[in-house]
């Protein structure tokens, strides 16, 4: 009774952070729009005076790149502000591909750093499913990180989504050489494999090295 | 109809952002006013009603979908076109439900912000175009007594 009481302080505890980073992120992209609309202004304001030619092009040339650069982080921030949302409720309808895209996104500098590649083999038009959008991630970032910090430069992670009958199944491979002394089957830490399987509605399969789980089609 | 007819109310909380983007717009050619939270955006349309409404989600006071069912009931011509920093796939599904012309998600380009404001004022146009084609031919009045007498039926 007494764990179970702490499990669910450490949920609330997890919706608690989730809505303070959706505000965060939300005060975030009103100011990515201000200078967004600043650029822009300054940009229209050059077209309508009479600026000469050569002054006028390296103006814009310059707005142009702090819209790029505007737009990165709003990309960013849009995923972010999305996976803060994810701990809303603990059982929702949600495309996994979405789901793993937005998580690809906030964990692409790891990866870079360790030069490993994530690829993707996602299946279009994919049904939502029907579990718990927080904890499914924090399961795939947990073998994620466990690949990455254990696979050496130059290997490739595939995740691979599919129908597979009435649920959805996210296939988790990966290619490279092991780090001296990691074992090929510790993968998932076992207190996360359970605690996962406890809040997901789904399965979760482990075998040489490859991951797979297995959600339920939202009806 | 000219370009500058086309009115527009840019109602956010930020003013810098409600500020500049009126200023964008208005160099598009679009005549433009400016709300900075949902209240004085429901007393400015007391003087003149805008044909299209830019609208934040998230304000102090009022939330803009607040200000949406208020148009919907004593406003029904004017189109809204949310543009939020703060919207979810479930804001987007509510604002529709409740009749919003469209939803966007800030930072918006100026240009597809543009195309949406013209393209909610002539909807409104064609809507208003019919409508009147419907009562001079009197068949506006027909249609609401027949619902109404199956209404009664019911």
């Amino acid at each position: 009774m007494e764990h179970k009481s702490e499990e669910n302080l450490r949920l609330l505890q997890l919706e608690f952070v989730g809505k303070i980073l959706a505000g965060f992120t939300h005060d975030i992209k009103n100011y990515i729009a201000i200078i967004k609309e600043s650029a822009g202004l300054i940009e229209d304001i050059i077209k309508i005076e009479k600026t000469p030619k050569n002054k006028s092009e390296q103006y814009i040339e310059i707005i142009r790149s702090i819209e790029e650069q505007i737009q990165k982080t709003n990309d960013l921030f849009r995923y972010l502000n999305r996976f803060a949302h994810r701990m809303d409720t603990q059982l929702a309808a949600f495309n996994i591909n979405e789901s793993l895209e937005e998580l690809f996104a906030l964990i692409q500098r790891v990866a870079n750093q360790k030069k490993i590649t994530l690829a993707r083999d996602f299946q279009r038009d994919i049904p939502s499913v029907y579990s718990n959008p927080s904890i499914f991630q924090f399961l795939i970032f947990s073998f994620l990180e466990e690949r990455m910090t254990n696979l050496d430069k130059n290997s490739i992670i595939t995740v691979k989504t599919g129908i597979k009958g009435s649920s959805v199944g996210v296939n988790i491979s990966s290619e490279g050489v092991l780090r001296v002394g990691q074992d090929v089957q510790a993968m998932i830490p076992p207190e996360i494999r359970t605690f996962a399987l406890q809040k997901l509605t789904g399965d979760i399969s482990e075998s040489n090295g490859n991951i797979l789980i297995t959600l339920p089609v939202s009806r | 109809m000219k370009k500058k007819d086309i009115k527009v109310l840019v109602v956010d909380d930020e003013v810098a952002f409600a500020n500049t983007l009126s200023q964008r717009l208005q160099m598009r050619e679009l005549k433009v006013g400016t709300a900075y939270n949902g209240e004085e955006a429901l007393s400015k349309l007391k003087d003149e009603e805008p044909d299209v409404m830019v609208l934040d989600l998230k304000m102090p006071g009022l939330h803009g979908m607040e200000v949406l069912r208020e148009i919907r009931k004593a406003y029904p011509d004017i189109q809204v076109i949310i543009l939020t920093g703060h919207g979810t796939d479930k804001d987007a599904e509510e604002a529709k439900r409740l009749g919003g012309f469209d939803f966007l998600r800030k930072p918006a380009d100026i240009d597809h912000l543009e195309h949406k404001i013209r393209k909610a004022f002539q909807e409104k146009l064609e809507r208003t175009m019919t409508a009147i084609a419907f009562a001079e031919a009197g068949e506006f009045d027909t249609a609401r007594k027949i619902i109404k007498e199956e209404d009664e039926e019911q």
